[in-house]
């Protein structure tokens, strides 16, 4: 009965009598440390003891016969085991005794818990990442805020004695600082979307489409833009961050069309296997060189000279649109030419894929 | 008007001299004390000690960095909430930061109002002086703090 136990718990068991040699082992034990059962019942415990431990473990052992409770070994010290080939691993120990008929066994369960001290050095890392890119991102501000606001000071209390090139310098400076806030903002932003949880529900994406074109169109109501809005559109998505792909792409479906008074943009979907939902927002706008779609959707990277389009932003929206999407476990790509509109799609979990 | 005065805690003096301008440019004429970390606000606002406190002016308005040094800012608005003497004064905080966290954390521990400081020139200079404009001169402020009471 206690063997069959012994065999059935999840973790490596082992047990030795008072005097410290192995009586029982289970098989995860033999798997962990590396030796066959024979090789280990009736030798010293020790030599599934690191080298380093090895000399002090003998009176750790009468301590732990003398004072038997269950407890965790190595009272929050790091603990390791010894495998046969004399490499070791990080352990967590539980001790408990049992009373038998030949006097006193411990009972030793063994984790292997190398895994575990992985995902806490991941987590640790990406955690001070995290707190490196706020306190970067802050503290860039300030300064920021300095350059901004004294050349803007100078502009105003000082405009006059600088003159027309003195002026457009400081207006330079205003404008620089400007840009680098934008790019700060967007450091912090993708910081914050990789570790952002999802929360995934059944989006129509056309309503949120539609909702988003309303928007631009009472933004510049002087302009015409023939909508074209497929929908209902249901993806399992993050409503939030997909709102944000919409409106990334939109928006530059919007702007790139400024040019044109029979501007359309399309939102749709292309055929795609069952389990995904693969979207496409269309525009009959600038386009772009297909030789730089490599380029589309890497950050601070722009197609556009911003003389051309003035409100063209720092290059990081699509970045963004790339990044959610492949959060979502999804693909974009964008196929398009010079003056004849892009297309840029996605895919996503159908509303049944997950 | 002008004798009610304003509280700025900010320890970084490009921001003082910036927002000590804004008011300037925009005619806002009230004293503003300067505080440049949490313990020397909180010194001001919740002296102890016998009468130490006495005679400085009840601030009418609070502007708040987070990030200061020695006690920092979501600390200072706690204490000033748990105590009866600064409980009501309007707190404004207005920082860099625009994480979730800390907005959250300064409406949760009693922040009236939560803005953050725009690097653009023109932005921020405009932001001090809606602040000023509607904390000093639209909003009614607490009976007890007004300077009719006094």
């Amino acid at each position: 009965m206690f063997v069959a136990l012994l065999e059935a718990a999840p973790d490596a068991m082992v047990c030795i009598a008072a005097d410290g040699r192995v009586v029982l082992v289970n098989a995860q034990a033999e798997r962990l440390f590396g030796y066959q059962r024979a090789e280990l019942i009736g030798q010293p415990v020790e030599i599934l003891v690191p080298d380093a431990a090895r000399a002090v473990h003998p009176g750790h052992r009468a301590g732990y016969v003398a004072d038997p409770r269950h407890r965790p070994m190595g009272a929050g010290r790091p603990l390791a085991g010894r495998r046969s080939d004399a490499s070791t691993f990080p352990a967590e120990i539980s001790l408990s005794a049992i009373d038998t008929d030949e006097g006193i066994l411990v009972a030793a369960a063994i984790r292997d818990i190398t895994a575990q001290l992985r995902v806490r050095d991941l987590e640790r890392s990406s955690q001070s990442l995290e707190s490196f890119i706020y306190s970067v991102s802050h503290d860039l501000r300030a300064p920021l805020r300095a350059l901004s606001g004294y050349s803007g000071a100078l502009l105003e209390d000082f405009g006059g004695i600088l003159g027309e090139e003195g002026r457009g310098y400081a207006e330079r400076i205003v404008a620089a600082s400007e840009q680098m806030t934008q790019l700060i903002d967007y450091l912090l932003q993708l910081s914050r979307l990789s570790r952002a949880e999802l929360h995934l529900q059944p989006v129509d994406l056309g309503g949120e489409a539609a909702l988003i074109a309303e928007e631009l169109q009472q933004g510049e109501p002087r302009r015409h833009v023939c909508f074209t809005i497929e929908k209902p559109v249901l993806a399992l998505a993050d409503r939030r961050l997909i709102r944000t792909v919409l409106q990334n792409l939109l928006d530059n479906a919007w702007k790139f069309t400024s040019g044109r008074d029979d501007a359309s943009i399309e939102f749709g979907t292309a055929p795609s296997t069952d389990a995904t939902v693969c979207c496409y927002v269309r525009d009959n706008g600038a386009g772009f060189d297909p030789a730089y779609a490599g380029k589309l959707f890497q950050p601070f990277q722009r197609l556009h000279a911003a003389r051309d389009f003035p409100s063209t932003g720092t290059g990081t929206g699509l970045a963004s649109v790339r990044q959610i999407v492949e959060r979502h476990g999804g693909r974009v790509w964008a196929e398009g030419a010079v003056g004849a509109g892009a297309t840029f799609y996605f895919t996503l979990d159908g509303k049944e894929g997950a | 008007m002008t004798s009610r005065i304003i509280l700025l805690v900010e320890d970084n003096p490009d921001d003082e001299a910036l927002t000590l301008r804004a008011f300037k440019k925009n005619q806002i004429n009230n004293e503003v004390v300067m505080m440049r970390d949490g313990a020397e606000a909180l010194a001001y606002l919740l002296p102890d000690g016998d009468g130490d406190g006495d005679g400085r002016p009840c601030p009418a308005l609070v502007l708040l960095d987070l990030n200061l040094p020695k006690i920092g800012g979501l600390e200072v608005l706690r204490r000033m909430r748990a105590d009866e003497r600064t409980r009501l004064i309007p707190v404004v905080v207005l920082t860099s930061s625009k994480l979730e966290e800390d907005i959250l954390d300064s409406y949760r521990n009693g922040a009236n109002a939560y803005v953050r400081k725009p690097v653009n020139f023109s932005d921020f200079a405009e932001a001090v002086r809606t602040l000023g404009v509607f904390w000093l001169l639209l909003n009614e402020p607490v009976p007890s703090l007004g300077p009719e009471s006094n």
